[in-house]
């Protein structure tokens, strides 16, 4: 049996995913134990991976191209190389070792995608600002940025296939199940809600569960009385050597989903790497 | 082990917290059936003699602890109703409560909190090294502001200095060392922690002291919330564990609510209201 964590990215002319991508990689391989801390990498260009200082945090990298942006995570089931996987968006970071969470995961479920999300301050993220198009359309609430999944399900299998076809043909699945709320863009999260909603397999992928504890660092949606462009507008990141981070005066335990992308800097980059090379 | 309470009085031109004081004691005594002493200064002491109430302070509290006043530049608006003044605020000494306190556990007390019930007697046996209230309830329900819940708008739960429980030992000694030196280094604190720093507040120190003793994260053991009549509110008449008020409303003076509570804690921050009522009180008690 093996387990890995899956990042797929694509070139892209304003982020540099692959940058992203391998900040979370090194603070995986920093803070994972053993045997959970397998990483694969999907990627349109392989050559700049090898630029990279230590292109071995990616045990595996996968050249592909057939997808831009995020429509390619819609193809995880059939591009990752282990037998259970968590695809990650790339713009996120580890911060402890979650590895108790997997555990679980392997031995209880198939298919799992959370249905919540925190502040910077531990709160369960309850503002619907981005979540208009599952309100409105009483859609499951699934936050895609941690998606496990066994290779071997039948489960996985439709779900994945239905995410496909609904990313496929936005238009008419947007007209027929979404009217109420018409969302601009049909994202992973919409394509994999609506697909849960159609197969009606909602309580058996997306269950109650206190964890994963994943930060989602978008500004209207940290309980604030304002509303907020940025989140770095309102408080500072802090990094510190150790590799670890406070936002604001809270020290981050779990997994954040920083959003900004140009968080990621070249002295954090540095900052992991450092901290990996001396383990 | 000995449990206590602890209430601190520094009078002011303004306020007599020492007859506050003595209402809150006696309501706290009755109702927890536990030990209260008294921290003072000498011209509070004074006063209390002058005032004709040193000698039933005497009876009621187990010990009249006796310190030098402290100094203070911090003032405060208290409303009375509809009317408001600024005040001299004394509140500067509450992190040498470890140092003054003869009890192994001791409950901290505001002078304008009055027990009601046997509520807190919960907390004695929990444990926990310190432990402070997480919020206020407002008694109307619709006054609460964010400022009120946070220590500011991005930062930390504001926690409520109001009642402390601690057990003396040297965990609790670092709690309070750190309520100090915030204290004293007030307003780099209020850069790091995003607060104004006009005036010094307690439950603000202390809400400090507990996030960054418990890792830069909330959490932890705490004792109830707060039920709070805010200094607008008046109290009408007094019963046993019984206050009957008049709740106002921030906007207009003619949307009074009356409302009677019972058989529960409260913190009367109407501090004039109390001290008109004190004889009655301390009849009734």
């Amino acid at each position: 049996m093996t387990f890995g964590y899956l990042i797929v990215v694509s070139k892209n002319d304003s982020v540099d995913y692959l940058k992203l991508a391998y900040a979370l990689a090194l603070s995986i391989k920093n803070t994972q134990r053993k045997g959970f801390d397998k990483v694969a990498l999907v990627t349109d260009n392989i050559k700049d991976v090898e630029k990279l200082k230590s292109p071995w945090v990616f045990n595996n990298v996968i050249e592909w191209n057939q997808e831009t942006f995020w429509d390619g995570r819609s193809w995880m089931d059939k591009l990752s190389p282990w037998d259970h996987t968590i695809c990650l968006d790339a713009d996120m970071l580890f911060f402890r070792d979650y590895s108790h969470w997997v555990k679980y995961f392997i031995e209880n479920s198939e298919l799992y995608i959370p249905n919540k999300a925190y502040t910077y301050r531990g709160e369960t993220v309850k503002d619907s600002y981005y979540r208009k198009t599952f309100e409105h359309n009483d859609l499951p609430n699934l936050y895609s940025f941690y998606t496990f999944f066994k290779k071997d399900s039948k489960l996985s299998e439709e779900f994945f296939s239905l995410g496909r076809h609904i990313l496929k043909n936005p238009n008419e699945f947007k007209n027929l199940f979404l009217g109420n709320y018409l969302p601009k863009v049909v994202g992973t999260d919409e394509a994999f809600s609506l697909a849960a909603k159609i197969l009606d397999i909602q309580d058996d992928i997306s269950y109650d569960l206190e964890f994963p504890r994943v930060v989602h660092l978008k500004p209207m949606i940290q309980n604030w009385p304002w509303p907020a462009d940025k989140v770095s507008d309102h408080v500072g990141f802090y990094f510190d050597l150790q590799g670890k981070l406070k936002i604001g005066n809270y020290q981050q335990q779990d997994i954040v989903h920083y959003n900004e992308k140009n968080y990621v800097t070249d002295e954090i980059i540095s900052i992991l790497e450092e901290i990996l090379w001396k383990k | 082990m000995k449990n206590g309470i602890l209430i601190f009085a520094h009078n002011s031109r303004d306020i007599d917290y020492a007859l506050m004081s003595l209402v809150s004691a006696k309501f706290a005594k009755t109702n927890l059936q536990v030990p209260v002493s008294l921290v003072v200064d000498k011209s509070t002491v004074e006063w209390m003699q002058t005032s004709n109430i040193y000698d039933l302070s005497q009876e009621i509290f187990d010990k009249i602890i006796e310190i030098e006043k402290p100094v203070t530049q911090n003032i405060r608006v208290l409303n009375d109703g509809y009317t408001s003044k600024t005040v001299p605020f004394i509140n500067s000494n509450r992190a040498s409560v470890w140092d003054l306190t003869p009890y192994d556990r001791t409950l901290l007390i505001d002078s304008d909190f009055l027990i009601m019930s046997n509520r807190l007697n919960e907390y004695w046996d929990v444990n926990s090294n310190v432990m402070l209230s997480p919020a206020m309830q407002d008694v109307r329900g619709d006054r609460k502001g964010i400022l009120d819940s946070w220590v500011s708008e991005t930062g930390i739960p504001l926690y409520w200095a109001t009642t402390v429980m601690f057990t003396k030992n040297n965990e609790s000694k670092i709690f309070f060392d750190l309520v100090d030196v915030i204290r004293t280094n007030y307003n780099y604190f209020a850069d790091l922690f995003r607060f104004n720093p006009k005036q010094y507040r307690n439950d603000i120190a202390f809400s400090i002291a507990k996030h960054m003793l418990n890792g830069f994260d909330t959490g932890a053991e705490n004792l109830p919330p707060i039920l709070t009549l805010l200094d607008k509110d008046l109290i009408h008449s007094v019963g046993k564990n019984q206050l009957r008020v008049y709740l106002n409303d921030n906007m207009s003076e003619d949307q009074v609510v009356i409302a009677s509570i019972k058989d529960l804690d409260v913190h009367v921050m109407n501090k004039q209201s109390i001290i008109r009522n004190a004889k009655e009180f301390l009849e009734i008690l």
